[in-house]
């Protein structure tokens, strides 16, 4: 066998796993659909940067149509499932939020009665989280009153800024917790990452190499460490042998000519709609790893709101670290006086120039500002404003799913993804009463005007929940380590095994388990079961 | 193909109605946003030439606010217009610095600064109040 180990995707979760392999002497293959994230589109120096960062950083897979974007049919979901396909996968364009789950996301059946608990712990997890933030990069203070006390990121926090202290002083004569935001961004030089320029753009690539993505502080050591990795290949289905084990993938290069990558191992890490999508598209019948019917259930994509407030002072709060000034965890745990479980994260951002403040997202249709008084409304706005981002938690449901979509087909054929996603009522409660709360953060530091941002579905960053995790071969997809119950050399290491979605934003834990994941791959590699 | 005088004028007439002057500003025709500027933003997104070409042809012959009218009932004629009229209008260096935005700037972090997550001891009463967060179970 020429590889010991495929890896199909080469986002966070596949770069964290090549490499650790490849540190330890596996010979790995990584297959990746998209193609290396070209930063020479990060004009931010330009002055219409803000008219085309949608279409070249865009993520939406569906309206970017680029190399290794596949269709996605969401005419039956209130949220859009987005991503950026390529080199470093989500990380690319990312908020760069680094938020670790609390020890209450682990244990969501016995504390809160509903769903599952997770088969670890905070404290299982802890250690890899303090290792891959030293490899991203985090910038943040230890010591979060919202986490367990122990070792903090590697790097200071960014500014706080004149908008994250003024709504900080706020909480504080709230009563309302706070702390300074752990990020994906460098506060300082730190190996390959340049120290932040707060110029604002991180959702649209960082044009100066800032922000931890997993392109730049992972993969250029797996390619020294001899990763092979290839770009613009698309995997069809994975190669079941005989004796039901997984011999590789077939994939299809940009020229549309079909090879075989062979391996003893193959590790799935393609996020919680590729993944699925590409067990349902192999094995034949109901897909691969799928005796359990769970393949493809429980999607969840964290719904998200937005309250801007707009203040007297003029904070030049069209930049910063986007990112995040403050994060608040002061509503994330369950309450169920508030008429829900569960919880959300809230992060305090800036809210962009002067084209963003004309937007009917976040300003809403009740608050455009078209017509007499336009430029003086936008001057209220620009600079003056800044908006809490608040990711709600979203139980499991197995009505919320991935199914295939047999008629929209990518280029190559292959059927293309459908979700479907109804939000619940906990979810509408839970969001309504965090943009209420958001509010009253506001109004405290003094804004005179505060806005909730209108629902839209293009906010589905997190797809988690779809190849469930747990011991239950009957009710679950993989273990805990990982594997899968049916077919013990194909792996999932992607946020497709999450349990429970948490309120976080997800990098930062996809990232630990990853790594634990990989780890626990190497320790049982005497043990590990190959095709014949 | 650059577009027609006579699409120019209808979009004149419509960005107007949108952005009339104001503040001591110009309005969208005074300020080149169906001419020079809204060549430079079709120059980066000539995607929205057809686009925009469309827009203007579905309320041809309307005046500018019965084609705003029109267009409000239309999410991709409207989502093209709110793209367009103030894409082009802010393009437009004398407008940028007329509303007091400098564009993008690098802000390095001054990495000698004390941090400002605890002046004043703004932290404190946060470590003051403890853990906010509930321990995982034991049993």
């Amino acid at each position: 066998m020429e590889h010991d180990v495929l890896i199909i995707g080469a986002g966070p979760t596949g770069a964290i796993a090549a490499k650790r392999l490849a540190e330890d002497g596996f010979r790995v293959l990584v297959l990746e659909q998209g193609d290396w994230p070209d930063y020479s589109k990060a004009t931010v120096h330009r002055e219409d940067f803000p008219l085309t960062a949608g279409r070249d950083w865009g993520w939406d897979p569906n309206l970017r149509q680029a190399p290794g974007d596949y269709p996605i049919n969401d005419t039956e979901s209130d949220i859009t499932a987005l991503m950026w396909n390529g080199v470093g996968g989500g990380t690319v364009v990312y908020a760069a939020q680094w938020q670790r789950n609390m020890p209450s996301d682990f244990r969501v059946k016995t504390l809160d009665g509903v769903a599952d608990d997770w088969p670890m712990t905070y404290e299982d997890l802890e250690p890899y989280y303090v290792r891959v933030e030293r490899d991203f990069g985090i910038s943040g203070l230890a010591n979060d009153t919202a986490f367990p006390p122990g070792e903090g990121p590697p790097l200071p926090p960014v500014p706080l800024g004149p908008a994250g202290r003024r709504v900080a002083k706020a909480h504080n004569e709230l009563g309302w917790h706070w702390w300074p935001a752990p990020l994906a961004i460098a506060t300082r030089k730190y190996g390959g990452l340049n120290p932040c320029q707060q110029v604002g753009t991180c959702l649209q690539a960082c044009a100066y190499g800032a922000k931890g993505t997993a392109d730049l502080t992972h993969w250029p050591r797996c390619l020294e460490l001899g990763v092979e990795l290839r770009t613009r290949a698309t995997v069809r289905e994975l190669i079941v042998r005989p004796d039901g084990l997984v011999g590789g993938a077939l994939y299809v290069d940009a020229e549309g000519n079909e090879h075989e990558a062979r391996a003893d191992v193959v590790i799935l890490a393609a996020n919680g709609v590729g993944t699925p999508r590409l067990l349902l598209n192999s094995g034949g019948g109901d897909g691969l790893a799928n005796s359990s019917g769970m393949v493809g259930k429980r999607l969840m994509m964290h719904p998200f709101g937005t309250v801007v407030g707009v203040f007297d002072e003029d904070f030049r709060a069209w930049q910063g670290p986007w990112g995040q000034f403050i994060h608040s965890l002061e509503f994330y745990e369950t309450d169920e006086s508030r008429g829900f479980v569960r919880g959300a994260k809230w992060g305090l951002q800036p809210t962009g120039g002067p084209f963003s403040m004309t937007s009917a997202y976040p300003w809403g249709a009740e608050n455009e500002i078209w017509g007499p008084g336009f430029q003086d409304a936008v001057r209220g706005r620009l600079g003056h404003s800044t908006m809490w981002g608040i990711i709600a938690e979203d139980l499991p449901e197995e009505s919320n799913r991935v199914v295939l979509d047999p008629v929209n087909t990518d280029e190559f054929g292959v059927p293309g993804a459908k979700i479907e996603y109804r939000l619940s009522e906990n979810s509408k409660r839970l969001v309504e009463f965090h943009q209420a709360r958001a509010q009253e953060s506001l109004i405290a530091a003094g804004a005179y005007e505060t806005v909730v941002a209108p629902f839209i579905r293009a906010t589905g960053w997190h797809l988690l929940g779809t190849t469930v995790m747990g011991d239950d071969p009957a009710t679950t997809v993989v273990d805990a380590t990982g594997r899968c119950h049916d077919v013990p050399n194909l792996y999932v290491f992607d946020g497709s095994v999450w349990p429970t979605s948490a309120g976080m934003n997800p990098t930062a834990t996809i990232a630990a388990l990853a790594l634990r994941f990989t780890e626990q791959l190497i320790a049982s590699r005497r043990e590990q079961k190959v095709a014949a | 193909m650059a577009l027609t005088d006579s699409q120019r004028a209808a979009l004149d007439g419509i960005a107007d109605v949108l952005i009339p002057a104001g503040g001591g500003m110009p309005s969208a025709s005074e300020a080149g946003v169906s001419g020079q500027y809204l060549d430079e933003v079709l120059t980066s997104l000539p995607d929205l030439r057809d686009a925009l070409e469309t827009t203007l042809a579905s309320v041809d012959g309307l005046s500018p606010e019965e084609a705003i009218a029109v267009l409000r009932q239309d999410p991709a004629g409207w989502g093209v217009l709110t793209a367009v009229v103030p894409g082009a209008y802010f393009v437009n260096p004398a407008i940028r610095e007329a509303i007091g935005y400098p564009g993008l700037e690098r802000r390095p972090i001054d990495e000698t600064a004390p941090p400002d997550y605890n002046q004043d001891g703004l932290l404190d009463s946060v470590i003051a109040r403890g853990p906010v967060y509930r321990p995982t179970p034991t049993d």
